[in-house]
């Protein structure tokens, strides 16, 4: 991936960009708002990383920018904020996934991933697969093998939104978000006991586990090696 | 002049009012001075007139069918008997026949003449004088005292001077006393203001009890006064408490980052070492955010933010959420919700008020408790409860529940930051929710009592001002456990 940053706060700047560049991505970093915008319209990136507080600029201008030009890159935005509305603002302006400050490494790799690993929405699927597990999203039906797997609403789209992106790690808050619908961090642990639920339904019985636990990171479903 | 050098009393409020009303009615009575003196005397002089030209008239009558010596005679008569008027009458050649006027005007119409003073008598007269010529040179003049219309002008002049110069005495000295109360009043105000600054919060300004704009102005202030210091108190309280709650959470985590520091040389025990350091730094920024996000919504400029929204369904998604959960933890959580029931609110608060009340009853109640969720509307607007069968909290902490790291005793040792109650608190007064603690018998039961549909989106700013009030007013009542978040946050 080659990812840009557009992000005033040198220390975040600097961990990011290594731990990218750590992990084999290309990286390009500017504190400077309007440079970030002529870099993001001719760099070529594959996502911007966008922080919406810059000195004299607001982070908002260039994801507008971008779409009113007709770029489809996505946007991932950076808040310090409460973080409130800064969500809805972001995803209003054309941004399409957003991060409060400070984040883990991992949860903002995760969500990079993400995005840029989303498949253009021209290419609606109708049939989710990995392994031998698979969604029918219009009959609404899970088989493992010959086995139909019996599953409540919430755990179908869990387990919808771990298949689309299956092989890469999605965290806890972003299960959260698109599968709860919750922005924000509940004591108890939700998350937890619905993907266990969901393995015993998913992995039961069955030699080779197809959703993983990833210690520190989130999770991932993903054919056995 | 500078104005600013002008002693301080004739630039009060009062004092300039006074000298301007003062100026405003001194003007209006000298205009209408002015109309009734010109009005009364045009009157008094046509009387005048029209008593001369009928005399006159009479007497040319006289003259005309009786002839000179009759006029004569006439004359001398009238002299004697209406010596209200004065006469002459000469002949040809000017020479005196009859009357008292001591001499005849040059000529005829209309003339004022100044006799001298009468022998014997020291006043001069000014006199009003027709003369006419009634043939072969016979000059009839009759004259009328001016006399008395002069002493009305005389006192009617002098009454109006009299009466301004009365009057403006009266206004300047009347501004000059009241400007003085008014000083007096605004000095206790003013020296209230530099107590307070002084640093004697307490400070209050005194009332007279009249009612009046100064009394009621002093109140509103004291109020806005009381409110800041609630305000500050609540403030320096949080401080209190932030430094409290960090303090735990930095001291484990320097003792974490002590340990990793020890086991270096052993990689798996270092690396569980700074893995804790790590959650326990989580835990820090959670208590961070959690802060941030309360004073964001008590701010209250989230109601950007609302949209008209199926309260029913967002009650369903949230107890979805926890079923499971509750169930892992033993639980049991059951939900009687009324289908679409529409709100006008922030459906991502609302869902975190209802997740943190139920992150709440699973994580305080035994296990083996019964959880009830309910929502309704029985006309009022929607009332929801979570209902708990735990040990459920003593009436005199339920106030205190609200307030930011509020913990009961029993609860000190579990995980937790204190704040999910204070968030509940903030968001139910963003939306106007009335949050009440019932005793459920046993267990904890909140009551949420949302604003009614009439009351709706456009209301909202107004009824919220209201409602604060309300709930300020409230607050005191123990044994109505109402407890308002202003008041439990405070």
């Amino acid at each position: 991936m080659r990812i840009l940053l557009i992000e005033d706060d040198a220390e975040t700047a600097v961990y990011v960009v290594d731990r990218l560049k750590a992990g084999g991505h290309g990286a390009d970093h500017t504190a400077e708002g309007r440079d970030g915008l002529r870099l993001a319209l001719t760099g070529g990136y594959d996502a911007l990383v966008v922080d919406r507080m810059l000195p004299g600029f607001d982070g908002l201008v260039i994801v507008k920018t971008l779409r009113e030009a007709g770029r489809q890159t996505p946007v991932l935005f950076l808040t310090a904020r409460g973080g409130i509305d800064d969500r809805v603002e972001g995803l209003d302006a054309g941004g399409d996934d957003y991060l409060t400050k400070p984040f883990a490494f991992s949860e903002l790799m995760a969500r990079l991933n993400a995005l840029v690993r989303r498949p253009p929405l021209s290419q609606i699927k109708t049939t989710l697969r990995v392994a031998d597990l698979e969604m029918d999203l219009l009959g609404r039906k899970v088989r493992r093998g010959a086995r139909e797997i019996d599953l409540q609403p919430r755990e179908f789209r869990l387990l919808e939104y771990l298949m689309r992106n299956a092989d890469q790690v999605v965290t806890r808050t972003m299960l959260l978000e698109h599968v709860w619908e919750f922005h924000f961090d509940p004591k108890t642990k939700i998350v937890e006991t619905h993907i266990s639920r969901l393995r015993s339904k998913v992995d039961r019985g069955v030699e080779r586990a197809l959703i993983h636990t990833i210690r520190g990171a989130g999770y991932v479903i993903r054919a056995p090696s | 002049m500078s104005f600013e050098r002008l002693p301080r009393i004739f630039r009060t409020a009062s004092f300039g009012l006074a000298v301007a009303y003062a100026a405003l009615f001194t003007a209006s009575t000298i205009v209408l001075g002015t109309i009734v003196y010109w009005t009364v005397m045009d009157s008094l002089e046509r009387q005048m007139s029209a008593r001369i030209d009928a005399e006159v008239d009479l007497l040319r009558e006289e003259f005309v069918a009786e002839g000179l010596l009759d006029l004569v005679r006439e004359i001398h008569e009238r002299a004697d008997y209406f010596p209200a008027l004065s006469y002459l009458v000469t002949d040809a050649e000017g020479k005196r026949l009859a009357g008292n006027l001591p001499s005849m005007p040059a000529h005829v119409g209309w003339t004022d003449i100044e006799t001298e003073p009468a022998s014997g008598g020291s006043v001069e007269q000014n006199l009003r004088v027709r003369t006419v010529l009634l043939g072969n040179g016979v000059r009839l003049a009759v004259a009328d005292d001016l006399g008395p219309i002069e002493e009305i002008q005389q006192a009617f002049l002098s009454a109006l001077g009299w009466g301004l110069a009365a009057f403006v005495i009266l206004s300047l000295a009347g501004g000059i006393l009241l400007s003085r109360a008014f000083l007096q009043r605004v000095g206790v105000i003013t020296r209230t203001a530099e107590a307070i600054i002084g640093g004697d919060l307490h400070s209050r300004i005194p009332l007279r009890g009249t009612d009046d704009n100064l009394d009621r102005l002093s109140s509103t202030l004291n109020r806005m006064l009381d409110r800041i210091g609630d305000l500050m108190e609540s403030l320096s309280q949080v401080s209190n408490d932030v430094a409290h709650a960090l303090r735990t959470p930095l001291s484990r985590l320097r003792q974490k980052l002590e340990v990793a520091k020890t086991n270096v040389g052993d990689d798996r025990k270092t690396e569980h070492s700074i893995d804790a350091a790590i959650d326990e730094t989580d835990t820090i920024l959670d208590t961070f955010s959690a802060l941030l996000r309360i004073a964001q919504i008590e701010a209250g400029t989230r109601q950007a933010g609302f949209r008209q929204l199926n309260l029913s369904a967002t009650f369903d998604n949230v107890v979805d959420a926890y079923l499971a959960v509750a169930e892992e933890q033993g639980k049991a959580l059951s939900a009687k919700i009324d289908p679409d029931l529409q709100y006008w609110g922030d459906r991502d608060l609302l869902t975190e008020m209802l997740a943190n009340l139920l992150d709440n009853a699973i994580r305080h109640t035994p296990d083996g408790s019964n959880i009830e969720v309910t929502l309704a509307d029985h006309g009022a607007g929607p009332v929801a409860t979570v209902a708990d069968s735990g040990p459920g909290i003593p009436l005199e902490e339920r106030e205190q529940i609200f307030r930011r790291f509020y913990r009961l005793e029993r609860s000190i040792a579990q995980h937790g930051n204190g704040l999910g109650l204070s968030l509940v608190a903030a968001v139910a007064d963003l939306h106007e929710i009335e949050l009440r603690l019932e005793d459920n018998a046993p267990g904890l039961r909140i009551r949420m009592q949302f604003r009614s549909a009439a009351s709706g989106k456009d209301a909202a700013h107004a009824v919220r001002t209201d409602s604060q009030s309300k709930h300020r007013s409230s607050f005191g009542g123990l044994e109505s456990s109402a407890v308002t978040p202003q008041a439990a946050g405070s």
